[in-house]
């Protein structure tokens, strides 16, 4: 099966793919931005200020969800030793870190109109640093350990810590008293947020893993053409 | 109309910082990483356009991403 995962075969889709969202993407971007800015309605409490919703929750939901997709790839590299594998997280951990910068910052901003401070060392807030601290680390390893069996070591132990951070994350706000709002969205399929608000942050949430897609894509065909390269000169 | 619309009620300031702020870091993002996919693709074609024509020819024939970019390359010719 890993087979089907082999850079050569991947290529031709990746290039059509690419090619694909880029013509098609300032139609996601605009749908988004117009739900988000335009037709959703202000919230009863925070007025406008809840718009910052729109860009902030999918940048946290995709920075949580790459680094659990990292950790899955990051154990079975370490036991199955499939270097793509390794090449996938290479690819992925710089969009996770923008995501993680991009909660962190858009929720900063949010933070000084709804509860008038910039930032408070709150455990959700604080695991959110961290996990951004998580992904830098995550890169600078994968860029400067040449050792293979070193990097994967680290990588593997750095994931193991990420896991346990992002279910601090989670439930940093029912474990302890924090500034930041319990989740209106649960895993269980609890909502609370009106589908006036919902439908905009699935809308913007879609455009943000179209850019993902766009970016580890584009990301990954440069480690193809890399690699290809690396070959011709030793030939 | 237009400046209601960009004052938000008065959260304007902070409505538009945060959207620029992603914007700005995911156009930066984009841009290097298409330029960094263009830098090693035109390095690569360099390096086989260098390589003598059966030689460019055996590899081709051996691997399908030097196939694609020479087929890339033609098509710009």
């Amino acid at each position: 099966m890993f087979k089907f995962f082999s850079p050569s075969k991947l290529f031709k889709i990746i290039d059509w793919i690419i090619n694909s969202i880029q013509s098609t993407f300032f139609l996601f971007l605009i749908t988004g931005l117009t739900f988000a800015l335009v037709i959703s309605p202000p919230d009863y409490l925070q007025s406008e200020s809840v718009r910052i919703m729109y860009v902030h929750v999918p940048a946290a939901w995709l920075s949580l969800s790459i680094f659990s997709v990292m950790t899955i790839l990051s154990l079975l590299n370490y036991i199955f030793k499939i270097k793509n594998f390794k090449i996938f997280n290479k690819c992925l951990a710089p969009i996770g870190l923008l995501f993680s910068a991009t909660a962190v910052i858009t929720g900063s901003i949010w933070g000084k109109p709804t509860w008038g401070a910039w930032w408070v060392w709150d455990a959700r807030l604080t695991s959110m640093i961290f996990l951004m601290l998580l992904y830098l680390i995550f890169i600078i390893t994968l860029k400067f350990i040449k050792k293979d069996n070193l990097a994967l070591m680290i990588i593997s132990i750095l994931s193991l810590i990420g896991v346990v951070n992002l279910f601090i994350i989670k439930y940093s706000v029912e474990w302890w008293n924090t500034l930041h709002q319990p989740a209106s969205i649960t895993l269980k399929g609890d909502i609370s947020v009106h589908s006036s608000m919902l439908i905009p942050l699935f809308i913007m949430l879609i455009v943000f893993i179209v850019y993902s897609a766009l970016i580890f894509l584009m990301k990954y065909k440069t480690e193809i053409i890399k690699m290809k390269k690396k070959n011709l000169n030793r030939l | 109309m237009i400046l209601e619309f960009l004052k938000m009620n008065g959260y304007g300031i902070y409505i538009w910082l945060s959207y620029g702020f992603v914007f700005l870091s995911c156009s930066i993002v984009y841009f290097k990483v298409l330029r960094t996919l263009k830098k090693y693709e035109n390095a690569y074609k360099n390096e086989l356009m260098k390589l003598d024509a059966k030689d460019r020819d055996k590899i081709a024939k051996n691997s399908k991403v030097a196939r694609y970019v020479l087929s890339s390359l033609k098509e710009t010719v």
